[in-house]
This record gives structure tokens, C-alpha cells and sequence, in this order.
């Protein structure tokens, strides 16, 4: 054999190796060229010895280089035959990619939750601190505090709904203020359900000196038929800001940015003049309408979220009534503010394109996972 | 009201919607606008020329209409209320009209009667689509030009206005007229007024307040030769446009001048009142009237009534009495035009549920705060109506007025404009405000004294003077700002935090918030337990509510939870809800206690999610400890300790084996349990219904702050472990024990891998395996610790349960 011969060798172990068809033929050509004892090669350096020493180094070189070629071969093959081998395990494990998924069970907030939470953050934004009151009030802060005395005509829009009991202030242990003044008297008061979250003006100013910025978020009553804009039970959000130098520019700038940031874009903002008792002078705001953008028409035809008028009426406002500050123990001369009141459904039947107002309190599982 | 007859008071070439457009934004709120006379080509002013009877019946008869050019037509009528020369509406055949029995529109066909084509037809108001009088044919004012086409003789804009009740001066066509008038710029004009002398005959008629408090101003006109006849067709026309009937002349005029002015006046036969005297004075003990609804009333000593010296007459303001009224042969008329204390009215109206009444016209108004300055505008008004239309002869006049009403001055300063608006307002165009609204008012270099015109009785402060301003210069004056300033500091709301994030953690867990009615069905409360005994305390009950279904506050979530169940289970075969929400809880003389409370509730099928995809998960209900796993995972979440007292009490309305409440504070403070398969019955749930309630004020006292773990620098060992006991051991008291007894070898954690019961275990017994997990903080444990503190834990199982340790 001679230094060519093994050439010739490594050629042949390098075409049987890479067409070995696994793992069991790789190991065998393994053994048959490239193994210690009986390999081909192993075989052809026994030889060595008796060649004459000339020829000796050459032959010595050419038995490794086509060792080294051999055992580069059997790794390269080792490599394919395992990456086929991986493959084939990958193709395998292949599943419809279609099939439905194991469902996760998903909660979700009442529809009023959210949009209170949503009320509350924008406000808390502009300063103003969430708080909340009793739903089951006094007619003392209900009305006579708001300037709306027994037999006042203003009554009339509260239908009101009155609970089978009364009580005296007196044990009212939070009533501080004008509540202690009218406490004092000792006298019976009539027990309501609050028919607007208003009460809270006075139960805030008389446990707070100014500056004052609160939002009440809550639950009101009215003695109301249902329908599908009308509800007996339903919830508000209250304003109050009380400081030195607030105007109605003010309140206007407040809501107007209220609408900016839960309606979108650049909302526009129109005040009307109102009448409310407990402020003067007083507003109704309306934005126009994000549905149609103020026009008043869609694609569709009429614009169903503010009926064609173009504006949607938010909220009722104005500058708090001096003599709601005074009965509080504010001096009128030094303080001013603005509050504003509004439907929380109202809100969120526009953000969510509810169309019937009773679908919040029927609790129908169909609609509540839909909003 | 009809915007024709608005321009009589204002003159404006401005159109009507934005006569009403503007009207709103200035303050007097348009409900709705209407409009009438959409009546075609085909519906015409016509003159009846002749009648004469229908030849084949009697209650028939043939009407020839001339509509103009010479243009005749006969027509078939059934009405008897027409005379040759009248003026009346008369549609051709093809016009369409309303059926007068139907209501529906349609169009107009010839259709013979008994034998005779009618040419089209003369049309009563609801025929026009103009009220509901079917009674006889609408009579046109005949100075109507005959053939002009109807619609541009009656066509009108209706406008609806809703008047806040500060402001019973707009409420009259005059008055917004006034309004107008202001925001307009445009000149007012005044209607014509009778110029009366006050001086009257007593022997005649007397007038008398007896409470002038409760009646501050009395004036009276007397008229003779009163000729009872109808009111002029378009006095008529405007009262059934503003939704009224008309009846005769003098109530006519009267209704009229209200509706013009805002005042209501009423007119009483002169001959029928005793004593000749009306006079204002409280009711008598169980004094009596029938009121002109026919009612015989009980009068309350409250009750102001107009009387003469022997008998009453009429609730003041509100209902005049049977006896005194105007009939066909009243020749002479006493006119009443007072002013009355707005809240008495109001009680008086209230007391006797007339608020729906005819009168109710009359006492909204003088439940309002209106103007005694209105009483001689409107007496001369209707008095010289009454002498155009009546022929009467005004005999005299008295005003009784004791105690004349001042009218405020208000004093602010130019600048408390800008400091309430935050807008730039001009001191001329301020003043140029006022004067337009008819305000008086004086300059003092910087100060303003103003006198509103007496009827707007709402102005009192300077902040109503800046409204006014605000409201003539316009809102849109006002401009957008972000308030500056000391933001105020805000406090911590612990109950509510908690609630909100109890809350989040719920709705983490996967489980659909609620938010139910607080007013529910007292029967509920019967439905919670199994023989109807209460779960809660006596719940606070309305006075008036709206319906049974809503009647009480509701003590108790639970209702609401099975209630919001019961009808969900109808269309899906399993519920996971929870609602957070106060109940109520009465207080002896107090308002009642809001009790906010967490509410869960699970029923019915569990898994999987998604209804009937069973492809990964197999069907399964709700069980015990999903409920358990929900509350527990909620105490996690919220990071909650326990309540000082762990004692397990029975749970009314909850399965009496699978049910416990934990009391804290002398209250209930967390009940869960599977519900009483016999209230699931009434309720038509599942078996499987289960619930927990907790109330979150309690929750605040266990509340712990987060106490960090820096994660552990040395590895863990584990034992497995399981021994068998009585069946009766509970597994709380064996882990408790494993606790205590490995808690010096550094036992971190006891999981539950098993609970075995069979052959192996023995009869009456059960077998836990246990994993446990020890760590040092200090080193790595060898096995020998381990093995140490295992052998403890054995024996302290052994000693305590008779445990029988079981090889793992």
C-alpha cells in the first residue's frame, strides 16, 4: 500500500459515511475505518514499520490526513443524521394550530364601576378628591340646606322617595356645622333617599375648610316609573370647588376638560343657563357630540347617540349660592366655587352604546360580558 | 305656546326656530318645538253660504261652502253647530285629513251618506290634527279671507316651553314675550288694558281678606249686562292650541288673560254670592265644598278659601265651587283677581290631589312665587276682553293690597361680574343687559344699584344681577380657563381602597361584577331560609315606594345575589358573580347604618368556560371548595390575618353540614357555605350554589401591611409523610400540630398531597399524606436535622391523634 492508496481510502470511507442511512451504519463504518484496533487506518500505520524509510513520513502523513478526513465525515454525518432526527421530532409534534384554546375565565366590572373609576380618575387628576356619603339622608341636606325648604317648588323634580321613619339629628355625631345648628333644635328631621348626591355639598363644606375639590360618585333614588331612560335607582357624580377666586370660567374649563378626556378629541363645550336653587348663577353643560363630531348626522342618517341635536347634555351646574356657603360657616365675601352634578349612567350608556338604561341594574350575564 | 302669538308682544322679523333657539340659550328651555298646518293644497278657508236639511235624515244636514272664485261645493254634515255666513275649514275630496273617530290620518274619499254625495268636508279641530274636540265644526274667525289656503291661515309654531319654578313671570306668553323682547333687542308691546277706577259700591260687592298673610292681594271688578255667548274663534284657537277647552266667554277670558299674562282670575255670578262680599279667610273646622270636579271635599283649617259671608266658595287659587260658577244665565259677573301664598297653595293642592285637575292650571302658577303686581294688570286685561266680547259694563273696581311688596334694590359692584364669570364683561354692555330685561338701575362710581321690574320676584342677590347679565350678553361669554391655585390636601380612604381592590381581586379571579336595585321585595326576605325565619334584621321600609318590588332597603346582599342567579341560570347553565354594596341596617332614631358588604355567589356548572367546549376540560360544578378557594384567595390578595375569633357558627339559609360564619365585633363578619338545597328549590337554582358574604369594615381590623421576604440564600429539604386517623380529625388541628411540632426545625411549609379512605386506611379512618418542607436561614440542613424533626412530628401525631404513621 501506498501513500496514494490511503487517499484513495479516505474517498471511499468519506462517500460510504455520508450516505449512511442511521446511527447503526454510521457506528459500523465507525469501526471499520476509523476504529483503534481494526480500522482501516489503524491497519494501514501497523504497516509502517515495514516500509523502507524513505517512504516512511510521507506515508505516515497521508494515514493521518485521511484519518482526519474519516472522522471529519463521521461528524459531519453525526450532525445530519441528529438534526434529521430532530426534525422529524418537530414535524411530528405538530398540532392544529385552529383548535380553540384552553379558556381562561375572565371577571369584569359592572359597566357603572367602570365609568365611576374613570370619573374619579380624571377628576383626581384635576385635584379633586374622591369621597362618598350616605345614600340614606336627611332631608335637612337633601333640601333645606340647598335652599330648597318644605313646600318649595324646586321639590317638585325630585319626586322624591321617603323612608318609613324619622329621627333627630342630634345622634348624627358627623354633623358638624350647619348640621350642628339644626341638630340643636332638637327637632325631628324627615329621612329620604338622597334623590341626587347635592347633600354632600354641605356634609363636605362643613367638614372642610377650603380650598376644597371633591367628586362624589353615588347612588341616588327617585320615585320614578322605568323605562328605558328612566330608572327608580341610579347613580351621580357630584362636583364642589371652593376657594378664593374660582369663576365660572373656571367650572367651565374643569368639565371642558373632563369631556376632552373621556370622550376623545377636541370636544367643544356649551353652557345654557339653569336654574338650580343651591347655585347662582347656574348652567346646564352639553359637549358636542363625539359620535358625530358636532354635525349632528352620521353615515347612518340621524345621529343616534345625541338624536340629531349635535350636543349631549352632560350635567347641571353653577357657582355654589352664597347662602349655602354661609349656612356652612363660609364667609362669601372671601370664598367662592363652582359644583355640578350629573348621571353616571348617562356616561356610560355613551361610552358603551347602551341603549336601555335598565339593562345596569337587571344584571343580565348576556349584556354584562358585553360591555 | 304659538309663535304668532308671541310677535303680537314682540316685533321681530327673526324666524321662528331661532326665535326659540335663542330663547333657550338665554334660559326659558324649549322642550319641543311642533308644528301645525302641515295641511295641503286641498284644505281651504270656506264660508258656509247655505244649509238645509238632509232629505233622508234627520241628523244630517247639506252645507253649500264657497272656498273662493266663485268656487262652491255641497257637502254631507253631520255637525249643527254652523250657521249661513260662518267661516270654516273645508277640505276637498283627495286632502288629507285626521279621522275624527280614529285619530289616524287619511285621505279624503267621497263616500255617499244616506243617499248623497258629500263634495269633500267641513272639519271639526280633530279633524285638523288640532285637539281632540270632536264636538262640532272648528269656527274660523271671519275675518278670514274665504279661499286662502288653510295652512297659511292657521299653520303654526307650537313651541313648548319648560319654565323653571323661579320664574313664574315667564310663565305667559307676555312673559316670554319680555324674554324675547331682551334678547332680541326688539321693541315690547303691551296688550290693551280696561283703565279701571277703584271705586266700588260695597251694597254691590265687597271684598275682604281676613289672612293676609295668606293672601296678600285681593282686587275685583263688577260687571252687568254680561251676554254669555262664545269666545271669538281665535280665542278659542289659542286655548285649545295651549291645551285647553274652550267653554264659554267669560271662563274663556279669563283662561285667556292667564295664559296671556300669567295670572289666574276667576269670575263668580254676581247674583248667587250671599252677602254680596268674596272673601279670603282659612277654612272653618269640618267645613265642606264641592268643587267644580263635583267632589264633595273636607276643608282643612289650612285650606285658604275664597268665600262669601256664609258659605265657601272655592279653593283659593286652586278650584272653584259648584254653586258660585258662571252659567248661560249669569248676566253679572264678579271678578276675582288675587295673589296667595305660594306654599299654602301648594299644601292645599297636595292635600286634596288636585295636581292633575283643571284647576291645576290656575294653582301652578300660584304655587309659584307670582308677582302681586300682576293682580291690576291682569283684572284690567280680562275686564276689557270681557267688555269687546261680552258687551259687559264695568261697574267698578277695589283692590285690597294691605301690605304692599317692596321690591329689593341690589347692590354689587361692576366688577363682581367678572369675579363670578371670569368673563370680560363691558360696563355698558352690562347696562345695556339690564335695561333690555327692564332692570332699573344707578351707578355709583363703581357700584350698581338695581331695581328689577316687580314681576321677577327670583332676583334678590348680585349674584342673580350677574346671571342676568351673563344671561342677555350670552354663556358663550364665558370662557374656557383650568383653574390655578392651592390644590386642597387630600385624605386616606381606607374602606374604600380596600373595597376597590377587593374588588379588582374578584374581578381577577374571573368572577362578572353586579350592581343590583337596594330597593327590593320584602317576600324575598321570606324566600332565605327554609321556614321563611329571617336572615337579617328588620329591614327599613319606604313610605312611598314606587312599587312592592321595591319597597324596603335591603338588609342583605344575598337576595339581590340569588334574585341576579335565579334569572341567569334560565339561559346558562352556571353563574360566578359577586356584587359589593352597602346594606341597611336601621338605627333607633338615626339614619341607618350602610353596611358595605362583599357578596359572592357561584352556581351551577364550574368548568368548562366556555359552556359545552369539552375538548380540554371535562364538565364539573361548583363546589365547596371553589367557594372556600375564592374567599381564601381574596384574603390573600388583600392581605388579610385572621379574625381573633375562628369559632365556626351554624349559618342561617346555608347547608347545615357544608356552612359556617365567623363573628368579630359582636356582628357576623364572614358567612360562606353551599345554600340550603331547599332554598336553591325556591329559588330554582342549582344544588350547587354556593356563597360567601364578608363585611368589609370588619376586613379594615385585620388588615396586615405587606411584610417583604427576601428570597432564602440556603436550599430546602423535603419528607413525604402520611398516617392514618379517625375519620373525625379534622385536618386543621393535624396541621396545626405538624406546625408546632416542626416549627423549631425550620418546617416551612405543610402541603396536603392526599386524603385517602379505604381498605388501607381501615374502616372509620383516613389516611393524609403529607409533603414537608424544611429550611434553615442559617446553613444547609443535613439529613440527620430532618430525620430529627420528623421522628418529633411523628410522635407529636401519634401522642395527640393516635396517628399511625404509614410508610410513604
Amino acid at each position: 500500500m501506498r501513500a496514494e492508496d490511503l487517499s484513495e481510502l479516505a474517498g471511499r470511507a468519506e462517500a460510504e459515511i455520508a450516505a449512511a442511512p442511521d446511527e447503526a451504519a454510521l457506528d459500523a463504518l465507525r469501526v471499520r475505518y476509523a476504529g483503534r484496533r481494526e480500522g482501516e487506518i489503524t491497519k494501514a500505520m501497523k504497516r509502517l514499520p515495514a516500509l523502507p524509510a524513505g517512504e516512511r513520513p510521507a506515508f505516515g502523513a497521508a494515514a493521518n490526513a485521511a484519518r482526519e478526513r474519516i472522522e471529519a465525515a463521521l461528524e459531519r454525518r453525526t450532525a445530519a443524521l441528529r438534526d434529521a432526527a430532530l426534525q422529524r421530532d418537530l414535524a411530528a409534534a405538530a398540532v392544529d394550530l385552529t383548535l380553540p384554546p384552553r379558556r381562561v375565565r375572565i371577571g369584569r366590572y359592572h359597566p357603572i364601576t367602570r365609568t365611576i373609576r374613570e370619573i374619579s380618575r380624571i377628576f383626581a387628576g384635576m385635584g379633586f378628591e374622591a369621597v362618598e356619603g350616605p345614600e340614606v339622608e336627611w332631608d335637612y341636606y337633601a333640601f333645606e340646606a340647598l335652599n330648597i325648604p318644605a313646600d318649595h317648588p324646586a321639590r317638585d323634580k325630585f319626586s322624591t322617595l321617603w323612608v318609613q321613619a324619622e329621627g333627630s339629628m342630634e345622634v348624627a355625631l358627623a354633623a358638624t356645622g350647619a348640621g350642628r345648628a339644626r341638630a340643636a333644635t332638637g327637632q325631628p328631621d324627615r329621612i329620604l333617599l338622597r334623590p341626587h348626591t347635592s347633600p354632600m355639598q354641605i356634609r363636605v363644606m362643613e367638614q372642610r375648610r377650603p380650598p376644597v375639590r371633591v367628586i362624589v360618585p353615588g347612588r341616588c333614588f327617585r320615585f320614578e316609573a322605568t323605562d328605558p331612560t328612566h330608572e327608580s335607582v341610579f347613580f351621580q357624580y357630584e362636583g364642589l370647588a371652593i376657594d378664593e377666586q374660582l369663576t365660572m370660567a373656571d367650572l367651565k374649563g374643569v368639565l371642558y376638560s373632563f369631556a376632552r378626556q373621556l370622550f376623545g378629541g377636541e370636544r367643544k363645550v356649551r353652557f345654557r343657563p339653569d336654574y338650580f336653587p343651591f347655585t347662582e348663577p347656574s348652567a346646564e353643560i352639553a359637549f358636542d357630540c363625539f359620535a358625530c363630531d358636532g354635525t349632528g348626522v352620521t353615515n347612518e342618517g340621524k345621529c343616534r347617540t345625541c338624536a340629531g341635536s349635535a350636543w349631549i347634555e352632560a350635567a347641571g351646574c353653577g357657582m355654589v349660592h352664597p347662602d349655602a356657603l354661609r349656612r356652612v360657616g363660609y364667609d362669601p365675601s372671601k370664598y367662592q366655587g363652582f359644583a355640578f352634578g350629573g348621571g353616571v349612567e348617562r356616561l356610560a350608556m355613551l361610552l358603551t352604546g347602551t341603549v336601555d338604561i335598565r339593562l345596569f341594574h337587571q344584571n343580565d350575564l348576556r349584556y354584562l360580558e358585553s360591555v | 305656546m304659538p309663535i304668532s302669538w308671541l310677535r303680537e308682544y314682540v316685533e321681530t322679523a327673526v324666524p321662528p326656530d331661532e326665535v326659540a333657539e335663542r330663547l333657550h340659550m338665554a334660559g326659558t328651555e324649549v322642550d319641543h318645538i311642533e308644528r301645525t298646518g302641515a295641511w295641503g293644497d286641498k284644505v281651504h278657508v270656506g264660508r258656509i253660504e247655505a244649509l238645509e236639511k238632509h232629505p233622508n235624515a234627520d241628523k244630517l244636514q247639506l252645507a253649500t261652502v264657497g272656498y273662493g272664485d266663485g268656487r262652491r261645493k255641497t257637502v254631507v254634515t253631520g255637525a249643527f253647530n254652523i250657521s249661513v255666513g260662518d267661516v270654516v275649514p273645508y277640505a276637498e275630496t283627495g286632502a288629507e285629513i285626521v279621522d275624527g273617530h280614529t285619530g289616524e290620518r287619511t285621505v279624503l274619499r267621497p263616500r255617499p251618506m244616506r243617499g248623497i254625495v258629500s263634495e269633500g268636508m267641513v272639519l271639526s279641530a280633530k279633524e285638523l290634527g288640532l285637539g281632540d274636540d270632536h264636538e262640532g265644526i272648528l269656527l274660523l274667525d271671519k275675518a278670514l279671507r274665504v279661499g286662502a289656503p288653510l295652512r297659511d291661515v292657521l299653520g303654526e309654531t307650537i313651541v313648548q316651553f319648560e319654565i323653571a319654578p323661579n320664574r313664574p313671570d315667564a310663565l305667559s306668553v307676555l312673559g316670554i314675550a319680555r324674554e324675547a323682547s331682551a334678547i332680541l333687542a326688539a321693541p315690547l308691546r303691551q296688550p290693551a288694558l280696561e283703565p279701571l277706577t277703584y271705586r266700588l259700591d260695597p251694597a254691590l260687592l265687597s271684598v275682604r281678606i281676613e289672612d293676609p298673610d295668606a293672601c296678600p292681594r285681593f282686587a275685583a271688578a263688577y260687571l252687568t249686562d254680561v251676554a254669555i255667548g262664545e269666545s271669538p274663534a281665535w280665542m278659542q284657537q289659542r286655548l285649545r292650541a295651549a291645551g285647553m277647552r274652550p267653554i264659554d266667554a267669560v271662563v274663556d277670558i279669563t283662561n285667556y288673560v292667564m295664559l296671556e299674562l300669567g295670572q289666574p282670575l276667576h269670575a263668580y255670578d254676581a247674583e248667587r254670592l250671599r252677602g254680596r262680599a268674596l272673601v279670603a279667610r282659612l277654612a272653618r273646622h269640618n267645613e265642606t265644598l264641592r268643587t267644580l270636579d263635583g267632589v264633595d271635599r273636607i276643608l282643612r283649617p289650612s285650606d285658604l278659601l275664597i268665600a262669601d259671608e256664609e258659605r265657601p266658595l272655592g279653593l283659593a287659587g286652586i278650584m272653584g265651587g259648584e254653586d258660585s260658577e258662571i252659567r248661560a244665565t249669569t248676566t253679572t259677573v264678579a271678578l276675582e283677581c288675587a295673589s296667595f301664598e305660594p306654599r299654602r297653595v301648594r299644601r292645599t293642592t297636595e292635600a286634596h290631589a288636585l295636581h292633575g285637575s283643571s284647576g291645576s292650571a290656575a294653582a301652578r302658577r300660584f304655587g309659584l312665587d307670582l308677582s302681586p303686581d300682576l293682580v291690576p294688570i291682569a283684572l284690567a286685561r280680562a275686564v276689557h276682553l270681557l267688555r269687546e266680547h261680552t258687551g259687559a259694563r264695568v261697574v267698578g273696581a277695589t283692590d285690597v293690597y294691605p301690605r304692599p311688596r317692596q321690591v329689593p334694590n341690589v347692590r354689587l359692584r361692576f366688577s363682581d361680574i367678572g369675579r363670578v364669570l371670569g368673563a370680560d364683561v363691558g360696563r355698558e354692555e352690562a347696562v345695556d343687559a339690564l335695561r333690555r330685561l327692564g332692570f332699573a338701575h344707578a351707578e355709583l362710581g363703581d357700584q350698581l344699584v338695581v331695581t328689577p321690574p316687580a314681576i321677577r320676584t327670583d332676583i334678590a342677590i348680585p349674584e342673580d344681577i350677574v346671571e342676568e347679565v351673563a344671561r342677555i350678553v350670552g354663556y358663550d361669554r364665558i370662557p374656557v380657563r383650568v383653574p390655578t391655585g392651592v390644590l386642597p390636601l387630600h385624605e386616606r380612604h381606607p374602606l374604600e381602597q380596600l373595597r376597590e381592590r377587593a374588588r379588582d381581586a374578584l374581578v381577577g379571579f374571573g368572577l362578572q361584577e353586579t350592581i343590583s336595585y337596594a330597593l327590593i321585595d320584602p317576600a324575598w326576605l321570606e324566600r332565605l331560609t327554609p321556614d321563611g325565619s329571617p336572615i337579617a334584621p328588620e329591614p327599613l321600609p319606604l313610605a312611598n315606594p314606587t312599587s312592592a318590588a321595591q319597597s324596603i332597603l335591603r338588609p342583605t346582599l344575598r337576595a339581590s345575589l340569588l334574585d341576579t342567579a335565579s334569572r341567569n341560570v334560565k339561559h346558562r347553565r352556571g353563574v360566578a358573580i359577586f356584587e359589593i354594596d352597602p346594606v341597611y341596617l336601621a338605627r333607633r332614631g338615626d339614619l341607618p347604618e350602610e353596611r358595605w358588604t362583599i357578596g359572592i355567589l357561584v352556581a351551577g356548572q364550574a368548568e368548562p368556560v366556555r359552556e359545552n367546549e369539552t375538548w380540554l376540560t371535562a364538565e364539573r360544578d361548583w363546589d365547596w371548595h371553589d367557594i372556600l378557594g375564592l374567599a381564601r384567595g381574596l384574603a390573600d390578595a388583600l392581605g388579610l390575618g385572621q379574625f381573633d375569633d375562628q369559632t365556626r357558627r351554624p349559618a342561617a339559609g346555608l347547608h347545615p353540614a357544608r356552612s359556617y360564619g365567623i363573628e368579630h365585633r359582636g356582628r357576623v363578619a364572614f358567612t360562606i357555605g353551599q345554600l340550603d338545597p331547599r332554598v336553591a328549590a325556591m329559588w330554582e337554582l342549582p344544588q350547587t350554589t354556593y356563597l360567601a358574604e364578608i363585611d368589609l369594615a370588619s376586613l379594615l381590623d385585620v388588615q396586615r401591611p405587606p411584610q417583604a421576604v427576601t428570597p432564602p440564600r440556603f436550599p430546602a429539604a423535603w419528607r413525604d409523610l402520611a398516617f392514618v386517623v379517625d375519620e373525625a380529625v379534622a385536618w386543621a388541628g393535624v396541621m396545626h400540630e405538624i406546625e408546632a411540632a416542626g416549627q423549631k426545625a425550620g418546617l416551612e411549609q405543610v402541603a396536603l398531597r392526599d386524603v385517602y379512605r379505604g381498605p388501607q386506611a381501615g374502616e372509620g379512618k383516613k389516611s393524609f399524606a403529607v409533603r414537608l418542607t424544611f429550611r434553615s436561614a442559617t446553613g444547609t440542613l443535613s439529613d440527620a436535622d430532618v430525620d430529627k424533626a420528623i421522628a418529633r412530628i411523628e410522635g407529636r401525631l401519634r401522642h395527640r391523634f393516635g396517628a399511625a404513621v404509614r410508610a410513604p
